[in-house]
């Protein structure tokens, strides 16, 4: 998986185009696992409010 | 405005407390719609969903600037900075949490403020993280033609430029990260509250005195 995106200028140079968008499954996943990783420990592990 | 019921449970218990004024509520769903306009026109096409987006993306992206100079300069000269401050209070309350979640102590933390340490940090981090996008993006405004000037791709060398990208790339893949956990929270039970003030303004007597320390947060001082 790459984490930048490339491209070459008209001198054939390669040039920084930006974060890679292979990515954007990876950020959206992050935020999916959070939640049900917060929802498990709610509901299995966190001490409980009197 | 006083604080007279010590439990919540008099008379004056489901009495209603303003948390957020219309003012506040209208710059949090703004910036929310604003948002979402530009992850959508950032990401859909990238997901194949081609339609002309750069100038809704830029156009928007000017309006949240403006919403977020109206925030700062009202929260500035108009509000309580304090209310949203880290202080040592907060950090007490954060080692409290760790301690209890850890069943290192049988007492739960005390009662917040106005805001928790986890809604200060997640502000704060909402605030990088939306400084870094705008920052970012109005100097890429500089690459596309607009009512105002013509489009200058050498402003900037290709280095410099690429650098812009990726900070501005990074900030709006974190933002989706960070709004699926802000979404989350606030569709929570115990949280629904938070979600109701920001929606209509309130919360109840009953629920300040549950959820806030008086002492933190006097309800006369916004």
């Amino acid at each position: 998986m790459e984490l930048f995106r490339f491209s070459r200028n008209v001198w054939g140079q390669e040039i920084l185009q930006g974060m890679s968008w292979e990515l954007l499954p990876i950020f959206f996943g992050a935020g999916v696992a959070f939640v049900i990783g917060h929802m498990l420990y709610r509901w299995l592990l966190a001490p409980k409010q009197k | 405005m006083g604080v007279e019921e010590p439990h919540g449970r008099g008379p004056r218990a489901a009495e209603r407390l303003i948390r957020h004024t219309l003012t506040d509520r209208l710059f949090h769903w703004g910036t929310a719609v604003s948002i979402l306009i530009l992850l959508g026109t950032a990401f859909l096409p990238i997901l194949g969903w081609e339609f002309p987006w750069v100038g809704v993306h830029w156009i928007t992206g000017i309006l949240l600037t403006v919403l977020v100079i109206f925030h700062a300069v009202r929260a500035s000269f108009w509000q309580d900075l304090r209310s949203m401050w880290v202080g040592l209070d907060d950090l007490r309350s954060g080692v409290d949490l760790v301690r209890w979640t850890l069943r290192l102590a049988e007492a739960p933390p005390g009662l917040s403020g106005k805001y928790s340490l986890a809604q200060k940090l997640i502000h704060h981090l909402f605030t990088l993280v939306i400084i870094v996008t705008i920052g970012t993006g109005c100097l890429m405004l500089v690459k596309i033609d607009t009512p105002w000037w013509e489009r200058d791709p050498y402003w900037l060398a290709e280095g410099t430029w690429g650098v812009i990208y990726v900070l501005h790339d990074l900030a709006a893949l974190l933002l989706i990260t960070m709004l699926i956990a802000h979404v989350y929270f606030a569709l929570r039970p115990e949280k629904l509250h938070f979600t109701r003030s920001m929606i209509l303004g309130w919360i109840t007597r009953s629920e300040y005195e549950k959820h806030h320390d008086p002492g933190r947060w006097r309800l006369d001082t916004e």
